[in-house]
């Protein structure tokens, strides 16, 4: 049966490799060796793949059809999506995708009350080259991508994402296969694209949301992080933080780490990242 | 405005959701907006304030949060998109406008 070794979450604001150059150096340096720590931490578990889960952003799912959840089936995916090549200003890559794995995760959700969508066709954005090109620069790891709804309400709730999570990390190590496997939420923390604060960052309520995660009692963690509150703290972004309860579920709720933290306005972004003790 | 308000049957959405997905429509974006609009079937309103970028009453009209600066972007470009960018000024500009 496959092996989860590592459980993470991250941010994914493209400023971080599209003007990183506009924040002051202390934050440049913050926000470098954070990713680098967790990128170490990440390759120093071997990963086979790494199953990703992320907002989507509205890139792939239109308006008329938004699934809560959408697994990306492919043996091999091309990102950035070309609008987006230079916004994100990361130069196109691809990386192998696992398709039984994917498969598999649709399959036995399905068995386990949670309908998720699957294709072969995902574009995508800052979503996952933000995240890998810091932690796997070479794009040598499998990834299956699961696009998540984070902005058009109705979204899945806290409590739902949590499920999510655990029933998802239930049906990766009950794949039969010797692989190990990470889990790693990407988005958040605080930010409003699209809002008037879109120029502000809320770091009284990304440190709050941190300390949260590490007290290890995730139903208080569903209780408390509202999808209100992550909307109060920024509208359209900051509720990307539900991918991050998805990896807390995985996680089996345990205590996160807090890896770092960057409140970065240059970057209109609370820009960090958390690991679970497996 | 906000993602709870959104419209998601706003021909505007439509428009801007596909548009991002597809270079030929950029190029329409760019050399023929009145016939794009006209073929996704924009409102008298909508059509006047993605005229002139007016992100700030394309939202009250229901146009997704998330796509307010990806308008900007595609009247000012998507690169190197800093605080002090083309982009983000205009997104300043037409959001900030009214703000005390």
């Amino acid at each position: 049966m496959a092996e989860i070794v590592s459980v993470l979450a991250v941010a994914h604001a493209p400023g971080a490799t599209g003007w990183l150059d506009k924040a002051p150096k202390h934050e440049q340096d913050a926000l470098l060796a954070g990713y680098a720590a967790m990128g170490e931490k990440l390759r120093a578990a071997r990963p086979d793949v790494i199953v990703g889960v992320a907002n989507d952003h509205l890139l792939n799912f239109p308006m008329e059809s938004i699934p809560d959840w959408c697994v990306g089936t492919a043996d091999r995916w091309r990102g950035p999506a070309e609008w987006f090549r230079d916004w994100v200003n990361i130069p196109t890559y691809e990386v192998a995708g696992q398709r039984e794995l994917a498969r598999h995760i649709v399959r036995e959700s399905a068995k386990r009350g949670f309908n998720l969508a699957f294709s072969d066709k995902l574009e995508f954005d800052d979503n996952w080259s933000v995240p890998l090109k810091f932690f796997t620069p070479e794009y040598n790891v499998p990834l299956v991508p699961i696009h998540m709804n984070c902005v058009v309400p109705p979204l899945p709730q806290p409590e739902r994402c949590y499920e999510f999570g655990r029933m998802l990390a239930e049906v990766v190590r009950a794949w039969p296969s010797q692989a190990r496997v990470a889990i790693m939420g990407t988005g958040g923390l605080s930010h409003d694209p699209g809002g008037p604060r879109y120029f502000a960052v809320d770091e009284k309520f990304d440190r709050w949301f941190l300390e949260l995660l590490g007290t290890g009692d995730p139903k208080k963690v569903v209780r408390e992080a509202t999808i209100e509150k992550m909307i109060a703290a920024g509208d359209g972004g900051t509720v990307e933080l539900l991918a991050w309860i998805v990896a807390l579920g995985a996680a089996g709720g345990r205590a996160a780490t807090t890896d770092f933290y960057v409140p970065s306005v240059p970057l209109r972004c609370g820009m960090g990242g958390v690991s679970w003790p497996l | 405005m906000s993602i709870l308000n959104t419209d998601k049957t706003l021909p505007a959405n439509k428009l801007i959701f596909e548009v991002r997905r597809d270079a030929a429509l950029r190029e329409r974006f760019r050399d023929d907006l009145e016939g794009l609009m006209r073929d996704y079937g924009l409102s008298e309103e909508e059509k006047a304030a993605l005229r002139k970028a007016d992100i700030k009453r394309l939202g009250e009209l229901g146009m997704h949060p998330y796509f307010l600066p990806q308008v900007t972007r595609l009247f000012k470009g998507a690169g190197y998109n800093h605080n002090e960018s083309d982009a983000a000024r205009l997104y300043a500009e037409k959001m900030l406008k009214e703000k005390a």
